[in-house]
């Protein structure tokens, strides 16, 4: 894909102000930092509005902001129905974690699995899985910065990431959790107004009445659209799993994303974490319809303007139709919007991976430490852990959506399952969550280990019923089933067979759901285990019916074609 | 327990419409639509590209002129959701109030 041609001078201007306002800010929030405490979960003092906003921005990654539109034109509903799972997933993550996390009083993901299931072991697992999801989830945000700079400046995708890299660690390492929190509200009001406009606007240039609300405003161009590309809205694209694989890595894998999970770590109480997911649910959807549009245009766009767009430069195609449909002004909202979208979510990444690696592994390590010298030493690890990620994200992966669906996935089954299992049964295990853990997070990588990496055929590998789950069309959702239903059955069977946890862990349960007293046999149902199992043997079960010929046609044509 | 079980089941009850009208919508369109309007997709009845005889998708059958399903997918996984959320917020605020008292 070739770069717009000349210097997108107020593109650069508008970009250029957004990163110098959320440095500035970060400077700012500084004043506020006394503590570790403060640095990384800025207090326990953010509000419900505040948090609320600050989640946005996490989910409205640039995953949203040009990924989406990218894997609308490849796979028309099925994008859709991902999307749809996403901002569902909010009140998933809300109802079955959110508050109880809170109430947990835990700074981080890995720090609440080890003390929930007291053992120390298991922490330092699950800061390996969160390095895993982090540096594919930042990988993926980075290029799409560097996509940004590419667009404006005709510069190699490496200046952007570098550039990109650089403020966001910079203002990381500055304003700890108050700097990203107070970043993360300013990108998410910047980035809801820089998508909604220009694409309101293109919707008008194509035509439509309602463009002025577009995440309904295009309800008079489907006739048209249906005429050009007749299978636009029909569903039946994938085996039914597919869609289950989405659903399973969009509710499991955000309560496994460790950057999400630690917002709910600096919220007052439990009361404004559960509100500020219903605020950002709302506000994520309002911006995830707006894509959906963002999309349609772009399909109808395609087929009707004769432009031919390779398929490689599906994730410049935002810019490509605003820039084609509404004007340079429009163009310079949709690149800072982007730039917002990307800064914030790759701060909230490096803020769990730094306080990863100093509160949950030095910290473990070194108990002996004051927390003055952790607070000196968090600054230190935030900018080296930046620096590094800068480096990792040089080669990243060819479509950005790609790399961010597989770190759901890992999430789901390496970090999800334990936390849900650990708010919601009292009888899981230490072993039982540290054989899921390490199976569901393998199986996450089965496909890439013994494809790409070993070089095997795919119809010898073991197991060949399953195959068509590790690889072909959308094998990097479709493994998710494997992963999270064995690390479900896994996690149940083996917590099942090992000896009960001591009273004092399972207290823990009782606290989290707000209870003074404890009574064992609350959230100890021998129910829940035997639904879990029997629900993730049926849809292992699922997996292994063949459609008739002809049902899924897509699939059969496809079924061991490299992506 | 009373309080317990109160939680449980609303707990339980919003999960299951948040993954249905979220998550599995769509799956459930390409299930149900087989069993329950009693169309058996043949080869023959494919038009081009899956024609829309396999489908809930019915030309008549929109709603702001977007086909009905695509309709109920978006508004569920959005408003719908959100509903869901808020009606269980204010439950657990309660359940929290009854607690601490």
């Amino acid at each position: 894909m070739e770069p717009r041609g000349e210097v997108f001078v107020l593109g650069l201007v508008l970009s250029i102000i957004v990163l110098v306002i959320s440095i500035l800010i970060s400077i700012w929030a500084r004043r506020f930092t006394r503590s570790i405490g403060d640095y990384y979960v800025a207090g326990r003092s953010i509000g419900a509005v505040n948090n609320g906003l600050a989640m946005v921005s996490l989910a409205l990654s640039l995953t949203t902001f040009i990924g989406l539109t990218a894997l609308i034109i490849e796979g028309l509903y099925i994008a859709v129905a991902v999307y749809a799972s996403f901002t569902a997933s909010f009140i998933g993550l809300m109802i079955l974690a959110a508050p109880y996390l809170r109430r947990h009083k835990s700074f981080t993901t890995m720090a609440f699995i080890s003390e929930r299931y007291g053992s120390k072991t298991l922490r330092y697992m699950s800061v390996v899985v969160m390095l895993i999801v982090s540096v594919l989830y930042l990988a993926g945000n980075l290029k799409g910065i560097g996509i940004v700079f590419y667009f404006l400046l005709g510069v190699p995708e490496i200046v952007g990431i570098v550039v990109g890299g650089l403020v966001v660690t910079l203002y990381v390492t500055l304003g700890g959790m108050y700097g990203v929190t107070y970043n993360q509200t300013f990108q998410s009001i910047v980035l809801i107004f820089c998508l909604m406009f220009p694409v309101a606007i293109v919707l008008r240039a194509l035509g439509t009445a309602g463009w002025y609300f577009p995440p309904l405003g295009y309800g008079d161009m489907v006739p048209q659209m249906v005429a050009t590309v007749p299978h636009y809205f029909l569903p039946m694209l994938e085996h039914p799993i597919t869609y289950i694989a989405i659903f399973l890595g969009s509710f499991f894998g955000i309560i496994g994303l460790p950057h999400f999970v630690m917002r709910f770590f600096t919220v007052r109480d439990a009361k404004e974490a559960r509100w500020s997911t219903v605020l950002c649910v709302f506000l994520v959807g309002l911006v995830n319809t707006t894509v959906y549009a963002t999309g349609f245009a772009a399909v109808y766009y395609m087929n009707t303007a004769g432009v031919s767009i390779p398929a490689a430069a599906y994730d410049y195609m935002v810019f490509i139709l605003v820039d084609a449909l509404a004007g340079d002004g429009w163009l310079a909202l949709a690149v800072a919007g982007s730039v917002a979208a990307g800064l914030s979510t790759v701060a909230g990444l490096l803020m769990i991976m730094g306080a990863g690696l100093i509160h949950d592994v030095y910290g473990e390590l070194k108990p002996e430490v004051d927390d003055e010298k952790k607070l000196k030493l968090s600054y230190l690890a935030m900018f080296v852990v930046g620096i590094l990620v800068i480096l990792f994200s040089l080669n990243p992966p060819e479509f950005i959506l790609k790399a961010i669906m597989w770190a759901f996935g890992i999430a789901a089954a390496g970090l999800g399952v334990p936390i849900v299992l650990g708010i919601w049964w009292k009888r899981t295990t230490k072993q039982g969550v540290a054989v899921g853990m390490v199976v569901g997070t393998l199986i996450g990588f089965l496909g890439w280990i013994m494809i790409d990496y070993m070089g095997m055929n795919p119809v010898n590998i073991p197991f060949p019923i399953f195959a068509r789950y590790l690889y072909g069309p959308l094998g990097w959702i479709k493994v998710t089933v494997l992963a999270v239903t064995f690390s479900f059955i896994l996690t149940v069977v083996v917590s099942w067979f090992t000896p009960e946890p001591s009273i004092e862990l399972k207290r823990q349960v009782d606290e989290m759901h707000g209870w003074k007293d404890y009574d064992e046999k609350r959230y100890n149902s021998k129910i829940l285990p035997v639904v879990i199992v029997a629900l993730s043997l049926f849809l292992l079960f699922f997996m292994t019916w063949e459609p008739e010929p002809g049902t899924f046609p897509r699939m059969e044509g496809q079924e061991w074609t490299a992506e | 327990m009373k309080d317990y079980k109160l939680e449980v089941r609303v707990t339980l009850i919003c999960f299951i419409i948040v993954a249905i009208i979220g998550g599995f919508f769509s799956s459930f369109v390409v299930i149900l639509n087989q069993r329950f309007f009693d169309v058996v997709p043949t080869p023959e009845a494919l038009v081009q590209f899956y024609g829309e005889t396999m489908f809930v998708f019915k030309q008549n059958l929109a709603v702001m002129g977007f086909p009905l399903h695509y309709f109920l997918l978006i508004m569920f996984s959005w408003i719908g959701v959100t509903v869901v959320g808020a009606i269980w917020c204010i439950i657990m605020d309660r359940l929290e109030e009854r607690q601490r008292a």
